[in-house]
Parts: C-alpha cells; sequence; structure tokens
C-alpha cells in the first residue's frame, strides 16, 4: 500500500483550504465566530479564568519560563540516560523506591521533556508575543494562553511518566497527555487565530510560518488519519516526520527569523527565502528525527509497526526528503546572513540569544544532511545506519531545537517582561556550558555507536572497551548541558525580579521598516538605525515652532 | 560629640550587595575545617571520625555510581533554581 503521497495530498489540501478560510474568513459567520471563539476561551471556563492575570505579555512569559524548567528536566534525564547506557546498575538504589529506569526509557523521557516540554513551549511562547507584534494588536486573550500553559505542563508531565511506564492501572497515560496537550494546542491555535483576525496590517511571512506550524500539527493528524496510514510502519513514520516539519520547524523558523532580525537590529536578509522557507517546509519531509516511530504510536495510542516501504514510497519519501533541503539551508543562510546585517550592528553582538540561534542555525544543515542519510536508509529497510538515528535524533534535539528556542526566547522575555536577564556574562558561560556539552557529549556518544556498528559488521564477539570509554566521556561531557539549562534558568529567574529594565521601547528595523523618518533636532545615525530606520528610509526634516506652549483645549 | 543613642536607626540596615572581603571569610573557613580534618588525622591517626563514620554506612549501596557525584551537583541546581524563585520572590 502506498501510504506517503495520499498522505501528503489530503495535508496539502487541508493547509490550502486553510490558508484560504484564514485570509477570506468565514463570511456572514465571521462574528459569530469570533464572538463564540472568545466566549469559549474566557467566558466558558468560568471561575478557572480568573486565576490567572491577563496583563499584555504575561502568557508569552508564562509558557517561555515554564519551556526553561523543562529544558533543565530534559537535560538530567537525557543525561542519566548516557550515563546507564554504559553503566545499567547506576541508579539501581531507586528501586527501593519502585524506581528502577533503564537507558532507553530515560532517555525517551527526555525526548519528550526535551520536544514538548522545552522548545514547544518555548516555540509557543515567543509566538504568543511575536504575531500580535506582527499584526500591530494585542494577543486575543492573555488570560487563555496563560492558563494552558499549566494544561500543556501537565501534559508533559504524564508523557514523561508514560515514557517510563505507559499504562498505569490499566489505563493508556500517553493517550491521556496527548488529549490534554491537543486540548491546549487548540486553545492557542484559536487566540492566535482570533489575534491575526484582527490585525491592523499585513503580517510579515515569519508570522505564517508560526501559524502554519501550529495547525501543521493537528492538520498532519487528521491527513494520516483520513488517508488510513495511521496503522502502517510508513504511516507513522510520515506523520511523526509531518509534525517535525510543520510544528517544529516552521515554529521555529517563524520566532528565530523575527527575533533575530529584531535583537540584531538588522532588518531580515531575504523575504523571498523566508518565503521557501514556508512552501518548502509544507511540501517536503523534513528528515530531521529519529527512525523509530514508537513516539507518534505511542501518543496516537496504536502499536508501533514496522517501516516497510513499497518502492514509490521508498522513491517519493527518498525524492521529498531531499527536497526538505531548500528550506533547510534557505532558513539557515537568512536567519545567518540577518544576525550578521550589513556592517551596520545596531544591537550588541554579545546580547543573550544571539550566540544559541547563531549556532542553532550554523549546526541545522550538516545535522539534517546526516538525518537524511539515516531516514532514506530507514525507509528502504537496509537499516544500516539505524545504530546512529537516536544519537543523531539527540544532537538534532540538543544543538539545534534547543538552542534556536532558547536563543529566541532569550530576546523575547526581556521584551514581554520589561527587564533583563541578571548577568550577560552568566548567560554567555551558560551558553557555553549548554552548547560544549551537548556537541562534544553527544559526538563522542555517536563514535561509540559508530564503533559498535564497525564490531557487529566485523561479527566480533568481545565488545571493544573503547566504546565503553566513549560513553563515559560523552555522558560526562552532557554534564555540562545539565549545568548550563541550571545557570540559564537561574540568570532569567532572577532578571525577572532584579535585572535591568529595558529603556524606553525601541522598534528596530525589521521588513516593515517606515519609509519616512521625520528628523526635529540634530540625531546620529546610530539613533536612526536603531529606530528602524533603513538605508532606503528617506528622513524628512520637520520644522519646530519656537512660540511657547499652552494648555490643551478640550 | 554628643551620644544619641540607638534611637536614630528605627529600622533593621541591610546592604544590598556582599562586600568581597565576606567570601574571603568563607574560603577561611573551608581552609580551617579542612586543616582540623587533617589534624585529627595526624594526632589520632586509624580512628574514625566522630559522628561522620556512622552516618556513612547508611548510605553504602545507595551511592555506589559515579552518577551520584553528578546528580548531586544537578539536585543543588534545582534546589537553587527553587531558592532563587523564592528568595526573589520575598525580597521586595
Amino acid at each position: 500500500m502506498n501510504a506517503i503521497i495520499p498522505t501528503l495530498a489530503i495535508f496539502w489540501l487541508l493547509m490550502i483550504i486553510s490558508f484560504i478560510l484564514m485570509k477570506r474568513g468565514l463570511s456572514i459567520f465571521n462574528d459569530v465566530a469570533k464572538g463564540m471563539g472568545m466566549f469559549m476561551l474566557e467566558k466558558a471556563l468560568g471561575p478557572a479564568i480568573d486565576f490567572v492575570q491577563g496583563k499584555p505579555g504575561s502568557a508569552s512569559r508564562t509558557w517561555i519560563m515554564h519551556g526553561m524548567i523543562w529544558t533543565m528536566v530534559a537535560s538530567i534525564l537525557t543525561f542519566e540516560g548516557l550515563w546507564l547506557s554504559h553503566d545499567p546498575t547506576a541508579l539501581h538504589s531507586l528501586g527501593a523506591w519502585g524506581y528502577s529506569p533503564d537507558s532507553q526509557e530515560l532517555l525517551y523521557a527526555g525526548r519528550f521533556a526535551g520536544v514538548f516540554g522545552a522548545a514547544a513551549m518555548m516555540i509557543i511562547g515567543a509566538g504568543l508575543h511575536v504575531i500580535p507584534a506582527l499584526s500591530g494588536t494585542n494577543l486575543a486573550s492573555e488570560s487563555n494562553a496563560t492558563l494552558v500553559s499549566g494544561l500543556w505542563t501537565l501534559s508533559v508531565l504524564i508523557l514523561v511518566i508514560g515514557a517510563h511506564s505507559k499504562e498505569i492501572l490499566g489505563v493508556d497515560v500517553m493517550v491521556i497527555g496527548t488529549a490534554l496537550q491537543s486540548l491546549a494546542l487548540l486553545a492557542i491555535i484559536m487566540n492566535q487565530l482570533l489575534t491575526i483576525s484582527n490585525a491592523t496590517r499585513p503580517i510579515a511571512v515569519p508570522g505564517w510560518l508560526i501559524i502554519f506550524g501550529l495547525i501543521g500539527d493537528p492538520i498532519a493528524v487528521l491527513s494520516v488519519i483520513l488517508s488510513g496510514a495511521y496503522e502502517t510502519g510508513v504511516g507513522q513514520w510520515l506523520v511523526y516526520h509531518m509534525i517535525g516539519g510543520t510544528f517544529l520547524f516552521c515554529g521555529i523558523a517563524g520566532v528565530s527569523l523575527y527575533a533575530s532580525s529584531m535583537a540584531s537590529g538588522n532588518p531580515l536578509w531575504s523575504r523571498t527565502l523566508v518565503g521557501f522557507t514556508l512552501f518548502g517546509a509544507l511540501i517536503a519531509i523534513n528528515p530531521l528525527g529519529s527512525t523509530d516511530t514508537t513516539m507518534a504510536a505511542d501518543m496516537l495510542g496504536l502499536q508501533a509497526s514496522e517501516i516497510s516501504s513499497s518502492t514509490q514510497d521508498h522513491i517519493s519519501g527518498s525524492f521529498l526528503m531531499a527536497l526538505a533541503a531548500i528550506p533547510i539551508i534557505a532558513y539557515s543562510s537568512n536567519l545567518l546572513v540577518t544576525l550578521r546585517g550589513k556592517d551596520a550592528f545596531v544591537e550588541n553582538a554579545d546580547s543573550p540569544g544571539i550566540a544559541e540561534m547563531n549556532m542553532g542555525a550554523l549546526l541545522l544543515v550538516p545535522i539534517a544532511i546526516g538525518a537524511l542519510f539515516v531516514q532514506t536508509d530507514a525507509l528502504g529497510g537496509v537499516g544500516e545506519l539505524s545504530a546512529i538515528s537516536e544519537t543523531l535524533d539527540l544532537l538534532g534535539l540538543w544543538a539545534v531545537l534547543i538552542p534556536l528556542s532558547l536563543g529566541t526566547s532569550l530576546y523575547v522575555l526581556p521584551q514581554v517582561s520589561g527587564r533583563k536577564v541578571l548577568s550577560v556574562s552568566r548567560s554567555r558561560a551558560a551558553f557555553w556550558l549548554m552548547s560544549g556539552g551537548a556537541i562534544a557529549g553527544l559526538t563522542f556518544t555517536i563514535m561509540a555507536d559508530l564503533n559498535d556498528m564497525a564490531l557487529v559488521e566485523a561479527l566480533a564477539e568481545n565488545p571493544s572497551s573503547i566504546t565503553e570509554e566513549l560513553r563515559i566521556l560523552g555522558s560526562v561531557t552532557f554534564y555540562g548541558t545539565v549545568l548550563g539549562s541550571i545557570f540559564h534558568c537561574t540568570n532569567v529567574i532572577s532578571g525577572q525580579f532584579r535585572g535591568e529594565k529595558l529603556a524606553e521601547e525601541v522598534e528596530s528595523s525589521t521588513t516593515l521598516s517606515p519609509h519616512t523618518y521625520e528628523l526635529a533636532s540634530s540625531t546620529s545615525v546610530r539613533r536612526i538605525l536603531a529606530s528602524g530606520a533603513t538605508l532606503d528610509t528617506e528622513v524628512t526634516p520637520v520644522s519646530q515652532s519656537e512660540e511657547s506652549g499652552s494648555a490643551t483645549e478640550l | 560629640m554628643s551620644d544619641q543613642g540607638p534611637s536614630q536607626i528605627s529600622e533593621f540596615i541591610q546592604g544590598e550587595k556582599e562586600p568581597e572581603s565576606s567570601s574571603v571569610v568563607l574560603v577561611l573557613g573551608v581552609v580551617s575545617a579542612l586543616s582540623f580534618l587533617v589534624l585529627y588525622g595526624v594526632l589520632y591517626p586509624g580512628r574514625e571520625m566522630p559522628v561522620v563514620s556512622e552516618l556513612l554506612p547508611m548510605f553504602e549501596g545507595v551511592f555506589d555510581s559515579g552518577i551520584w557525584f553528578f546528580l548531586l551537583g544537578a539536585m543543588l541546581g534545582v534546589f537553587a533554581i527553587i531558592g532563587t524563585m523564592l528568595t526573589e520572590a520575598t525580597s521586595e
């Protein structure tokens, strides 16, 4: 049975219908739908909505803070998983409390915490600031968005528990976690759609990346259900990568392109490349991620199936994964050039977040190329490279996805809370610890995986001591990521209370740069550029009256 | 010079920044403690440490892997985050 093209055809059709509906609205039902939507988001929740504050920016701040805490939890779980891969009985004493995890369970739990807790929460949190900013309006319901952050965190907690034990008292906890997460995501989608319906200006393309990222998740699941491929290995593999390509890739691309422009003070380098990123991400299959489809199957309450693709599925899947190079390179190059600008770096290049975004964009292309080979191999049923799939997936998570979402959050958080992080130097130290620990630690682990593969191929009977030494080195080095995430958390939390207050709000240049700049008195070029002007902005002198002022007549 | 007494200061005053010398005092304390431990070993060779030697066997078979040193650091980090939240929220 061919699964890839029919499923993708349904997905593309649903995405086109969604775009048309978003652009044209629901005709005479528009006002009714908006009213119903707002009612569902606020009044329908009853007294629960009064538990949270509805101050502008509070939702974004809450989501990002939750995301940062989950980053720390994910790093600890992943570190433990890596350690137990060479010392399986290291945590046996916890068995007295009924908790005796193995390496695979801890790594699986770490992936849930890292993808849905850390990265997804920071992407959604940043999106709650970016979409209103690009729309020139306020978020439709700050209270609801703040409230559902708790629901999302609860769902991630359930998924992390489910990664250890899928069934508790006969109940499939993973499905409950997925259901709660879907509910929270639905609320966020409604909130963002209501926000863009009140837009006062055309939304720049990064905004559409975020919107398509959000709606791509449920539409991907719906497509695979409608095509009937959800029970096949290829169908489960496809939905895993469709969600990765839309919800995660489009989401992170949207928020980080916005943040790269605003944080560096440079205009977005190319609008065409953003368009290519959006179009390519929806058309192609993103190769990043694991070859193991258990995560998708568990979340949907299905039995994980082996990937056994037909020839047509293999050809179309490989072609569409190779096509993903276009949006990935377009996004990476656009972000890197935007950060560097045209020798007119208005903001501080050492601002927290810029280094993380820079590293994530730099490593995206080589890791995606590696993932392309591994996924093509797995889709063809060969499985020669499947031994490095899991570690490569972890590398993609810790060297690309989390740095990009964390970097974006470090820029967005001061904008929504009004206070910077407590210490820039501590933020820089945390960056080096996190990035160094993740890249070096997981590279050593990949070396151990490759060594194991070579030994299996050579039919060696005894395991090599080098493999174990590399795994020890990998897990110990990864501890830097744990320390870095803890430093980031304390720095950000302290910054919320004692961090330097942001000066008067300054609009930096984006693709929506002003056409004219009214010059009332002498000023520096730096100040003009910092206000959002570009080289094409027309500077207009404005005369000032010397007459003494008087009270305004009402 | 008149003695106006303590009535001039009506409330408790606390500086916002730590003086550099306070960390010197802390380091001195740690070095002294370590020195006394070494001195104990020199003066009473072969004898077990009081209290500590009775507590340590309780953890035999529990912290028997190197991972616990790292997890102890992570636990300290988690408590540092919780402590930061509590102290920052209550300090103003």
